[in-house]
C-alpha cells in the first residue's frame, strides 16, 4: 500500500507515483484530497485507490480496469471515458458523472448532478439519491439506474441505452419513451444492487430512446449529380444547382444535406500575390537549398510532432470516409512525412500502422475516444468545431453504423447516431482549462495538445485557445469541407480563411504573444501556391482536406453525405469501397503532396529565402480591395499577372 | 469565464477573518481564471461613504479631479488613501446616491461605493492582490470574489469582477457565465436613465437587481425573476450589506457548490475552493439544483 498526501504532494506527482505504484501492482490511498481535480486519471492497472476524503473533476478519468473509492463527493465527470474498472463514491457526485462511459460502474450513493450518464457508451451508472436534470442526456448505450427521484428531461435525445428510475420522474426528454420492464432487467439491476450491498425495495420505470427525431418525413428524389466544381463555377443568381434546390426543396419541404464545402466566392489566396520574379523560379534545386522541416507541438514541453514540410493532413474521420481511405491518407502522410489526423470516430488500427504521425480527434460524443488510443496517438486534438458547419453537431444514419465501425466509436451497432454539438465538459473557456490538463495527465505530459475550431469570433477564441494552454491550434475556416451539412450552413455560417488567419493574428497581438502558438490553417487550401501565402501572411502551417482526397481519386460528384460514393472514398458499402484502389490512390496522394512540397520549396526561393519561415507579409501584395481591407496588406491590382498562377508586378 | 467564491458568516456580530477566507477560496479555483482577481468585502469601520477609483499609473491629475469633484457634489473627504492601482476616499455625504456616482464617474474610474462594501479587483492572482491591497487582513461579515479568464474584453484591473451595481451603495455581483439577451436588458434599463460603465453583462445583473431592489423588491425575489428574465449560461452571487444570495440558471451549465453549517456559508464554483476553509476534512456539500435562488442574511 502506497500513501499520497496531496496537501503536500501535487496532483502530477501523485497520479505518476500511483501509475508507478500500479505498475507494481501496490494498492493506493490517497490522503487530504481536499476536492483536487484529476485524481487517479488514465490509471490503467487493476489495483485499489482509496480517495481519504472529496475528488474534484474527473476523478478516475479515463482509466481502466482500477477500483477507485472515494469517501465523500466527487466534482464533474467522475469516471470520464472509463473503460473498465469501478468507482464507488461515498457522497454526491457533480454533473455528468459517469460521462462518455466506456465500459466499468460508476456507483454514487448521494445525489448526482446534471446531465449524468451524457454520451455513456456502455457499462452501469447507479445513483442511490436523487438526480438532477437531463440525466441520461444523449446516451448511446449502457444502463443508468436511479433510485431515488430523477430531474426534468430525462433520456433526452439519448439514441442506446436504458433509464431506469426508482422514485418520480420530472418529466421525459425529447424523443425518450417509457417501456416496459423485463424481468431480465430486474434480475440485473439485483444483481447489481447486490454485488454493492444496496437495498432497495420500489419499483423502476424504464426509460429508452423513441427514436422519432432523426426521421425525415420524405426523402430527397433522386436527382442527376452536379459536381462542386460545376455549381460553384458558376453564377449565384439562377445557376443549375440554385435551380435543383429549389425544385428539390418544393417536394420536401426541408433544407438539403451536401458534402464538400461553401460554393460561393468569398476574397481567397487566389486574391493575394507574392511579389516575386518568376525567372527565378525553379532556378537551382529549392527542395536542397530551402528548409521546410519543422516541428509541432512543444510549447509545453511534450515531445512535439516532426514534420518534413508545413503541411498536415485535416481531420477527416472513419466514418465519413471509408476505412481503405484512411488507410490511404495515414500511408502517404508517412510517404511525404507529414501527419494524419483521426477526425471524428476514433483511431483504425491500421490507419495508426499506416501513419508515422497520428494526430487523434476528441470530439463532443467521445465516439471511440479511449485512454489505450490516447496513449498510441502522437498528438490529441480537442476538436470545437469546423468551418463547414461552426457550431452544429452530426448524424449518421443507421445503415452507416456498421459493426466495425460502431466497435470502433464504442457504441451499439445500427443504432442512429447523433453527435452533439458541444462537449459535454466543456462549455466556458474556464471548464476547458480543467479538461486540458485532464488530458495532460492521462498521457503523463507527453503528447502535444492542440484545439481545432471553426472560424467563428477567432479573435477572442484564440485567446482563449492561448490562456487555456494549447500547443498550437488548427484554424479552419469557411471554405472548410465537410461529409454533410445543410446549405444553409456550409455557406452562411463562419469568416473565410483569409479572415480567419488574420483574426487570429491579432488576437494573438492583443495580448501580446503574437508568434508564440502556432496556427496551422486550413480550409480551401488548395495548393503549395496557397500554403505559400497563409505563410507569409503568419500561419505556422497548413492542412488539407479536399486537396488529399481529389488527390486520391475524389471527383467532386457530391453524392458524400448519401453513403454512395462511387469511388469508395465517401462511403462504408463495402461493394463501393471495394472500387478504391488503395496502393494506387496512396501514391496518388504522396504524389500529390511532393507537388505541393516543391511549389513551397521553389517559391520560397525564388522570394529569395532559404527557410520557409522567413517568408513574410512583406512578399504579399493584395489584389482586390476586398483582400486588402481583411488582410492588411498593400492593395496593389498592378500584381495581377496573366498567368494566374505566379504573379509579377506588369507596370 | 471564471471562478467565483462566496462566504456569509453568520450571527448578529461576525467580524471574521474574510479576507483570509476569500483569499484562499479564490486560491484554490485560481485555474479557472488566471488573468484577474476580485473581492468585494463588507466589513465595519468606513468612515460615512466609501469610494474606490481605478487609476492609471500615468494619470497623476486622478486625485485632483476627484477631489474637486467631491466638493462639488459636497462630499466632505474624512479619509484619502492610495493603495495599488486604486485611490480610495472616505466620504461624508448626505445626498442621493445615483446622481452623486454618475457625477463623480466622470473623475475616474469608480469601481465600489458603500458604508460597508469595499471592492479590490486588479490584474494577477488572489495572492498578488493580497500582497499589494492586504486583502487577507481584512474582517469582515460576509463577501464575495472572482477569478476572471478575459475572453472578450481585455485584461485590465477596470474589467476584472466583482462589479458594483453602479448607482446603488453596497450591492455588488461575481458572475460566471454569459447573458445572452444582454443587449435587450441593457436597452430597457437605459431607457429608465441607468448608465453603464462597461460593456459586461455582470454589471448589468447587478443593476437590474438593485434596480428591483430599489424598488422594495426584496432580494430573494429579485433573484426568482432574474432566473426567468435573464437568458444565458449563468451561475452568480450578490451580495448587500446585509448578506448574500446565490441565482443559476435553468440549463446548470455552469458549476457551483455549497457548504453551510451553523457558523457559515460558504459558496464556490469548485468544493476545491470550499475545502481550503477545511483542509483535511470531507465536507457534506450540496448543489444547488437548476434554475434556483437563495439568500442568507442577518
Amino acid at each position: 500500500m502506497v500513501t499520497i498526501d496531496l496537501a503536500v504532494t501535487p496532483v502530477r506527482e501523485a497520479n505518476e507515483t500511483m501509475r508507478a505504484a500500479a505498475a507494481r501492482g501496490e494498492d493506493i490511498e490517497i490522503a487530504n484530497p481536499d476536492a483536487r481535480h484529476h485524481i487517479g486519471v488514465g490509471l490503467i492497472a487493476p489495483v485499489r485507490v482509496k480517495v481519504k476524503g472529496s475528488a474534484g473533476y474527473f476523478c478516475a478519468g479515463l482509466s481502466h480496469g482500477a477500483d477507485f473509492e472515494v469517501d465523500s463527493n466527487v466534482g464533474w465527470g467522475v469516471g470520464d471515458s472509463m473503460y473498465a474498472g469501478s468507482v464507488v463514491v461515498g457522497g454526491n457526485a457533480g454533473a455528468i458523472a459517469g460521462v462518455a462511459l466506456r465500459g466499468g460502474e460508476v456507483v454514487v450513493k448521494g445525489n448526482i448532478g446534471s446531465r449524468a450518464g451524457q454520451v455513456m457508451k456502455s457499462g452501469t451508472l447507479l445513483c442511490c439519491g436523487n438526480a438532477s436534470f437531463l440525466a441520461g442526456y444523449m446516451m448511446y448505450g449502457g444502463r443508468l439506474i436511479i433510485l431515488g427521484d430523477s430531474g426534468e428531461r430525462v433520456g433526452e435525445d439519448m439514441s442506446g441505452g436504458e433509464v431506469f428510475v426508482g422514485g418520480k420522474v420530472a418529466n421525459l426528454g425529447a424523443d425518450a419513451k417509457f417501456a416496459d420492464i423485463t424481468d431480465q432487467d430486474l434480475d440485473e439491476i439485483n444483481a447489481f444492487l447486490q454485488k454493492y450491498d444496496i437495498v432497495f425495495t420500489g419499483n423502476f420505470k424504464k426509460i429508452v430512446s423513441a427514436g422519432t427525431k432523426l426521421h425525415y418525413g420524405a426523402t430527397e428524389p433522386i436527382t442527376r449529380p452536379q459536381p462542386h466544381t460545376v455549381f460553384s463555377a458558376e453564377g449565384v443568381y439562377w445557376n443549375p444547382k440554385v435551380t435543383e434546390d429549389i425544385a428539390v426543396k418544393s417536394q420536401i419541404g426541408r433544407y438539403r444535406i451536401r458534402g464538400y464545402g461553401a460554393a460561393k466566392a468569398v476574397p481567397h489566396f487566389t486574391d493575394i500575390a507574392l511579389k516575386l520574379d518568376p525567372n527565378r523560379i525553379g532556378a537551382g534545386d529549392p527542395l536542397k537549398s530551402v528548409n521546410l522541416a519543422m516541428v509541432l507541438g512543444n510549447r509545453f514541453g511534450a515531445k512535439p510532432l516532426n514534420l518534413s514540410m508545413p503541411v498536415l493532413i485535416a481531420p477527416m474521420s472513419y466514418g465519413a470516409l471509408s476505412k481503405s481511405t484512411k488507410i490511404a491518407l495515414g500511408r502517404a502522410s508517412r510517404l511525404s512525412g507529414i501527419v494524419e489526423n483521426t477526425g471524428e470516430g476514433g483511431m483504425l488500427p491500421e490507419e495508426r500502422a499506416e501513419a508515422a504521425q497520428l494526430i487523434f480527434q476528441c470530439l463532443s460524443g467521445r465516439l471511440g475516444w479511449n485512454i489505450h488510443d490516447m496513449l498510441r496517438a502522437d498528438a490529441l486534438e480537442i476538436y470545437i468545431s469546423q468551418g463547414a458547419k461552426p457550431g452544429l453537431g452530426g448524424q449518421l444514419m443507421a445503415k452507416k453504423v456498421t459493426k466495425e465501425l460502431a466497435a470502433i466509436r464504442g457504441i451499439p451497432a445500427g443504432i442512429d447516431l447523433r453527435s452533439p454539438s458541444r462537449h459535454p465538459d466543456i462549455l466556458g473557456a474556464d471548464d476547458l482549462v480543467i479538461k486540458v490538463e485532464e488530458l495532460r495527465e492521462a498521457t503523463g505530459y507527453t503528447k502535444p495538445i492542440s484545439i481545432k475550431m471553426g472560424a467563428g469570433r477567432v479573435r477572442d477564441d484564440i485567446k482563449i485557445a492561448y490562456k487555456d494552454g494549447f500547443d498550437f491550434v488548427q484554424l479552419d475556416g469557411l471554405q472548410g469541407s465537410t461529409g454533410a451539412a445543410s446549405t444553409e450552413v456550409l455557406e452562411n455560417v463562419g469568416i473565410p480563411t483569409l479572415a480567419a488567419i488574420q483574426e487570429a493574428l491579432d488576437g494573438l497581438n492583443d495580448i501580446g504573444h503574437k508568434g508564440d502558438m502556432p496556427i496551422v490553417l486550413m480550409g480551401g487550401i488548395k495548393d503549395g501556391v496557397d500554403a505559400v501565402k497563409a505563410l507569409a501572411l503568419g500561419a505556422s502551417a497548413v492542412a488539407m482536406g479536399t486537396a488529399a482526397l481529389i488527390a486520391g481519386g475524389c471527383i467532386s460528384c457530391m453524392q458524400c453525405h448519401v453513403g454512395n460514393c462511387v469511388t469508395g472514398i465517401a462511403t462504408q458499402d463495402p461493394e463501393h469501397e471495394a472500387r478504391y484502389k488503395l496502393d494506387r490512390q496512396a501514391l496518388a496522394i504522396h504524389r500529390f503532396l511532393e507537388a505541393v512540397r516543391w511549389q513551397i520549396a521553389a517559391l520560397t526561393a525564388a522570394l529569395g529565402h532559404s527557410d520557409f519561415r522567413q517568408l513574410s507579409r512583406d512578399d504579399l501584395v493584395a489584389l482586390t480591395p476586398e483582400a486588402a481591407a481583411i488582410t492588411g496588406l498593400p492593395y496593389d491590382p498592378d500584381y495581377r499577372g496573366v498567368a494566374g498562377e505566379f504573379h509579377t508586378k506588369v507596370a | 469565464m471564471c471562478g467565483i467564491a462566496g462566504i456569509f458568516f453568520k450571527g448578529a456580530n461576525s467580524n471574521q477573518v474574510l479576507g483570509k477566507a476569500l483569499v484562499d477560496m479564490l486560491d484554490g479555483c485560481q485555474h479557472r481564471g488566471p488573468d484577474s482577481t476580485g473581492f468585494a468585502l463588507y466589513k465595519e469601520g468606513i468612515d460615512g461613504l466609501r469610494l474606490r477609483f481605478l487609476v492609471e499609473p500615468e494619470d497623476e491629475q486622478a486625485p485632483r479631479r476627484i477631489r474637486a469633484a467631491l466638493a462639488a457634489q459636497g462630499a466632505r473627504i474624512e479619509r484619502e488613501t492610495r493603495e495599488g492601482v486604486s485611490f480610495v476616499f472616505d466620504v461624508a455625504f448626505e445626498g442621493e446616491i445615483r446622481p452623486f456616482a454618475y457625477a463623480m464617474e466622470h473623475a475616474a474610474k469608480l469601481v465600489s461605493m458603500g458604508t460597508s462594501l469595499d471592492i479590490i479587483k486588479d490584474v494577477g492572482s488572489s495572492h498578488d492582490l493580497d500582497s499589494i491591497y492586504h486583502v487577507g487582513e481584512v474582517h469582515g461579515s460576509h463577501g464575495i470574489g472572482h477569478v476572471r479568464l478575459a475572453t472578450e474584453s481585455d485584461v485590465k484591473p477596470e474589467s476584472a469582477h466583482p462589479f458594483w451595481a453602479t448607482g446603488f451603495a453596497d450591492i455588488a455581483i461575481v458572475h460566471n457565465g454569459q447573458i445572452t439577451n444582454y443587449w435587450k436588458m441593457r436597452r430597457r434599463l437605459e431607457a429608465r436613465g441607468f448608465e453603464f460603465r462597461t460593456d459586461n453583462d455582470s454589471e448589468l445583473i447587478a443593476v437590474y437587481l438593485a434596480d428591483k431592489m430599489a424598488h422594495g423588491t426584496p432580494l430573494e425575489t429579485a433573484l426568482e425573476e432574474s432566473v426567468d428574465d435573464l437568458d444565458g449560461t449563468f451561475s452568480f452571487l450578490v451580495s448587500t450589506k446585509n448578506g448574500i444570495g446565490y441565482a443559476k440558471d435553468r440549463l446548470a451549465a455552469k458549476p457551483m457548490v455549497m457548504y453551510e453549517d451553523e457558523q457559515l456559508v460558504a459558496i464556490a464554483s469548485e468544493e476545491v475552493s470550499l475545502n481550503r476553509l477545511f483542509p483535511g476534512r470531507p465536507l457534506a456539500t450540496t448543489e444547488p439544483a437548476p434554475g434556483t435562488h437563495r439568500t442568507w442574511s442577518r
